[in-house]
């Protein structure tokens, strides 16, 4: 035993000095060197983004971009440590969710001169850098877009072909959705059990706020900064809950626990179903074609207008106290989509930068949904709202707290736990004690 | 232990011993609790500094009546895991202490949960326990009962998800007991085996006073861990539905990293902390007056 | 019952219950020779699709070659080795003054001890990231190590007590025998210890080696990556790639499951004299 305690001693001893040796491998760097850092948040991204700073490093020498990656859950806390400590790095990847709260925080560089001196609306759409200035509530641009995503009504050819039912199009009403929905509701079996249901949805954002802003819904209202849905936002949730309530041509939220939401329609459990465009790329993977699907915009309810979308960018920000804002600037745009290639985009989201949108490799032919995928970009050009504020996670129901908030009362109005009114009575009272906090 | 004259160590030697230990309880756990316990007193949302609010996040927590549910399944979640994981991991440490052909085998197969991640856990158990396709759903309908939602309905959903978190961690308390077990000298047995005490009375009788040491020390492990079931929540129900499975521990979680209430989050834990440390007090206290030395 | 028929309904029911702790398992191992569109089918699918094809190691394949996951097990096996043999090695000491020396804190430091392990990690975290940012210690090994090191709460109650339980006897024997202190502890003492040390070298290792948080936040180099880290690569901010996160699954429990097989030989030496018999 003596004996095992010093080898594990020396070991120790050893491992120290082993560990405490990596950090050194920070480079020492030559003079005129510009060093930028550069975090990400997506994982599965580190090859195709080591491929970019290859190629932004041989077109600029003298600069050395570090990339660093953390993974989504972590990265905001992370990158908050590091705001906290006015550390930030050069540049950033930046969510919708927190532009306002930072921007008005003083954390991210006022990129007004760059976008005006610069050629940067010949290269990238200007409605989408204007989509990031609308929700930072600001009258500067703080971040550069670099993809768009929006939502779809997505729909199994297959079943609707084995219904009988006529695909939908871009101008479907909530009636044509709502006779679909019953056609396609069947108990293949006749066990009593539904095998295909029509369509599904549970409480989440991307769920939900589609057909909200579909019927020119609104659950903010941006004068008070209190949520209160309007009449027909009201609308739209009551025609949602009762298609589990009333038509019976969605399931309640109990009855999916064992699907991981994404698998729902992939399986076939659900003939259509509507959530983030960026799920195209999934499809696209897990789906292959053993399934033929096709995409169209969300339908317009009765007071819509057929044109608004639920969207919002992903974007990057500069550090306010970069020592390098032109160089960071450079990167940033390179990033952004003015360097790369249409490959490095996750399928259906939609780049912000000119060349790529226009790619007619965007609507890829020989992959599914094909000629849909140009309904995204007509998308991306037209009228674009949200519903972010400070505190949105928090109220709406997001991530680890989506069985509360507005997400928790759609859930328990579907699961029959709740009535309508008293859920939508208990969503408002506790988005607003929320949103009291940060709008006083 | 024997009454000693001889001084076998010097007055200093104990402090060398726990010396490591003590530098590394207050670098890396003293300090960083006593600074939790200063933000929670603070508003703090990690991009600013704290600002300091005095009982502002204790009030609102006492104001809410979330936190009264989110108390009481706390409190609910560890009678079940501390119950179900003694009688498990007892009995299985009883089933596999036998030296019977494979058995190691066996050991292994049962301790697999432990080790397995939480994520990948989860995943199964909400497929297994599914509406209308899981398979014990499937097998209570085929005998003629309406099947429960056991992740769906509120009242039911906080058993559900205590069960799987002890079904994950008895073998590590199996475990635990095996070597308390061991212990026990096969003589003893043997002699209650030739005075013809049966299975159940040697068991009564000898193993488990004899093992009640190991039942103390199991028992406030089984306390402590019965709060730590964040991963498993997350990765099964997500607190929810509504906050019918939601516990401190998440909620802690869901305030410092969802919503970044840094200084709410610390006074939950500080709420949680004040708990765990009565449960563990009253256990010391009652296995002080309660049970008998060995030897 | 004949005592042969006692052993066969000791197999039926070990059998039975093991077939509950693994059934998961199996399911994962199934799933992970799956290609993704079948996981999670329901109903479910028991045959994996791309077993018995040219196609059947594809997923472990993947996440060798393209995700280097030999490096990560690699650095965890390394890593929590070492900060498991550290814990050992400081828990030993310290249990074993707390267990057999009266000295005056002696209860306080105990309670501390007690104390930090009921708090859960999250809500340290946050003051741990910045000490450790202070001490320049982002993006190494030693967030991973050092406080598994010198701070096992865990490791000194079990040894404490265990150092408690040991027959005066022994002591006894030292005192005559005119032992010092070192001697006491490391002749007598750890001698007995085998049984415990290797419980608490899994349970020390398997906590660090599950542990997603801390690597998380404080590794970005990616060459550093512990399993842990690297399975999340399988998942990004909108999706999950499970074919490929349930082949890494399977291969990141099998370390653990290496290193239990091996502990367990030395919990059931002491077996060897007192085994109950079925």
């Amino acid at each position: 035993m003596k004996k095992l305690l010093t080898v594990a001693l020396a070991l120790l001893l050893a491992s120290t000095l082993f560990a405490a040796g990596s950090q050194e491998t920070a480079s020492t760097a030559a003079p005129k060197e510009i060093t930028l850092d550069w975090w990400t948040w997506d994982p599965s991204m580190v090859d195709q983004n080591n491929a970019i700073i290859a190629k932004f490093e041989a077109a600029n020498p003298g600069v050395k971009i570090t990339q660093t990656m953390v993974g989504t859950k972590e990265y905001w806390t992370k990158i908050r440590i590091q705001a906290n400590q006015n550390k930030l790095p050069d540049v950033y990847t930046m969510s919708s969710g927190y532009v306002e709260e930072w921007a008005k925080a003083g954390l991210m560089y006022n990129l007004d001169n760059f976008v005006k001196n610069d050629d940067t609306f010949n290269v990238f759409y200007k409605s989408i850098f204007d989509v990031v200035k609308g929700i930072s509530g600001t009258d500067s641009y703080y971040a550069i877009p670099f993809a768009l995503v929006t939502t779809a009504l997505y729909y199994n050819k297959d079943a609707f072909d084995a219904a009988g039912v006529a695909y939908p199009t871009n101008d479907w009403t909530w009636d044509d959705f709502r006779s679909a929905a019953k056609k396609l509701t069947i108990d293949k079996n006749n066990d009593g059990k539904i095998d295909q249901w029509g369509f599904w949805f549970y409480g989440r954002y991307a769920h939900i706020e589609p057909w909200v802003y579909a019927n020119n819904g609104k659950l903010i209202d941006r004068t008070t900064m209190r949520f209160a849905p309007n009449q027909q936002a009201i609308d739209a949730l009551k025609m949602l809950t009762n298609l589990v309530l009333v038509d019976k041509v969605a399931p309640p939220q109990k009855d999916m626990t064992s699907f991981q939401q994404q698998d729902v329609f992939q399986q076939g459990a659900a003939a259509m179903w509507v959530d983030g465009s960026w799920f195209v790329d999934t499809l696209r993977k897990n789906v292959g074609d053993s399934m033929r699907w096709g995409i169209v915009r969300v339908p317009s309810g009765p007071s819509g207008s057929n044109e608004m979308t639920y969207g919002w960018p992903d974007s990057y920000a500069i550090a306010p106290n970069t020592k390098n804002p032109e160089m960071a600037w450079k990167f940033a745009r390179y990033v952004a989509g003015e360097g790369l290639g249409l490959d490095v985009y996750m399928a259906g989201k939609i780049p912000s930068a000119k060349k790529l949108a226009e790619d007619p490799m965007f609507s890829d032919p020989n992959q599914q949904p094909g000629a849909d995928m140009n309904m995204l970009i007509a998308q991306a050009s037209g009228p674009m709202t949200t519903s972010f504020t400070q505190g949105w996670g928090e109220w709406r129901g997001y991530g680890g707290g989506e069985t509360l908030g507005l997400n928790g009362a759609i859930d328990a109005i579907t699961n029959g736990q709740l009535t309508f009114d008293a859920a939508i009575k208990k969503a408002t009272d506790s988005a607003n004690a929320v949103l009291a906090r940060y709008y006083k | 232990m024997a009454d000693i004259t001889y001084k076998w160590h010097k007055s200093y030697t104990p402090w060398l011993f726990i010396f490591p230990t003590v530098l590394g309880l207050t670098v890396f756990r003293l300090i960083p609790i006593a600074w939790s316990f200063y933000l929670s007193f603070t508003d703090w949302n990690l991009l600013a500094k704290p600002t300091f609010i005095q009982l502002g996040n204790y009030k609102e927590l006492l104001a809410s009546e979330d936190f009264i549910t989110i108390l009481l399944n706390t409190l609910q979640f560890s009678v079940v895991y501390v119950i179900g994981s003694i009688v498990l991991g007892l009995a299985l440490a009883v089933l596999i202490n036998t030296k019977i052909k494979g058995i190691s085998a066996f050991r292994a197969a049962i301790y697999l949960p432990v080790v397995t991640s939480a994520v990948a856990v989860g995943i199964v158990w909400n497929w297994i326990l599914g509406p209308t396709y899981g398979i014990v759903n499937n097998l209570i309908e085929a005998i003629g009962i309406t099947p429960p939602y056991w992740l769906g309905d509120p009242k039911l959903v906080l058993n559900t998800v205590a069960s799987v978190q002890v079904w994950k961690m008895s073998g590590y308390y199996m475990i635990i007991f095996l070597a308390g077990l061991q212990n026990i000298p096969a003589e003893t047995l043997e002699s209650a085996r030739v005075d013809g005490a049966n299975h159940r009375q040697s068991f009564f009788g000898i193993t488990l006073p004899m093992l009640s040491p190991t039942v103390f020390f199991v028992l406030t492990i089984a306390i402590i861990d019965s709060f730590k079931n964040f991963e498993l929540i997350y990765s099964m129900t997500k607190g929810g539905p509504g906050n019918s499975s939601n516990t401190l521990v998440y909620d802690v979680y869901l305030n410092a990293f969802v919503y970044y209430r840094v200084g709410f989050a610390s006074a939950i834990a500080y709420v949680l902390l004040i708990v765990v440390g009565l449960l563990t007090v009253a256990n010391f206290y009652i296995r002080k007056h309660h049970t008998q030395p060995l030897d | 019952m004949t005592k042969k028929q006692e052993t066969i309904l000791r197999y039926v029911v070990i059998s039975l219950v093991t077939i509950i702790y693994i059934f998961p398992f199996i399911w994962m191992i199934s799933n992970s020779f799956m290609s993704e569109k079948n996981i999670f089918s329901v109903p479910p699918k028991f045959i994996p699709d791309l077993l018995f094809t040219n196609q059947a190691f594809d997923n472990y394949r993947e996440v060798f070659t393209q995700y280097n996951f030999g490096r990560y097990t690699f650095n965890s096996v390394w890593v929590y080795t070492l900060a498991a043999l550290g814990q050992i090695f400081v828990c030993s000491l310290a249990g074993f003054a707390l267990a057999k020396m009266k000295f005056r804190g002696s209860g306080l430091v105990f309670s501390l001890l007690l104390l930090t392990l009921m708090i859960p990690v999250q809500v340290t975290i946050i003051p741990e990231y910045y000490i450790f940012m202070k001490l320049n210690w982002m993006d190494t090994y030693l967030p991973l190590i050092v406080p598994s090191f010198l701070a096992g709460g865990f490791g000194t109650f079990m040894l404490k007590e265990f150092f408690s339980q040991v027959p005066s006897a022994l002591f006894d024997a030292g005192i005559i025998d005119g032992v010092n202190s070192y001697q006491m502890f490391s002749r007598i003492y750890m001698r007995q210890a085998s049984g415990p040390i290797a419980t608490l070298f899994i349970i020390a290792f398997m906590n660090n080696w599950n542990d997603l948080l801390r690597p998380m936040l404080y590794l970005s180099t990616r060459e550093l990556y512990t399993v842990t880290v690297a399975l999340s690569q399988f998942q990004n901010q909108y999706d999950v790639q499970w074919n490929l996160l349930l082949a890494g699954s399977v291969l990141s429990v099998l370390p653990l499951l290496l290193v239990f097989v091996f502990c367990q030989r030395y919990i059931i030496e002491n077996t060897m004299n007192s085994g109950i018999k079925g």
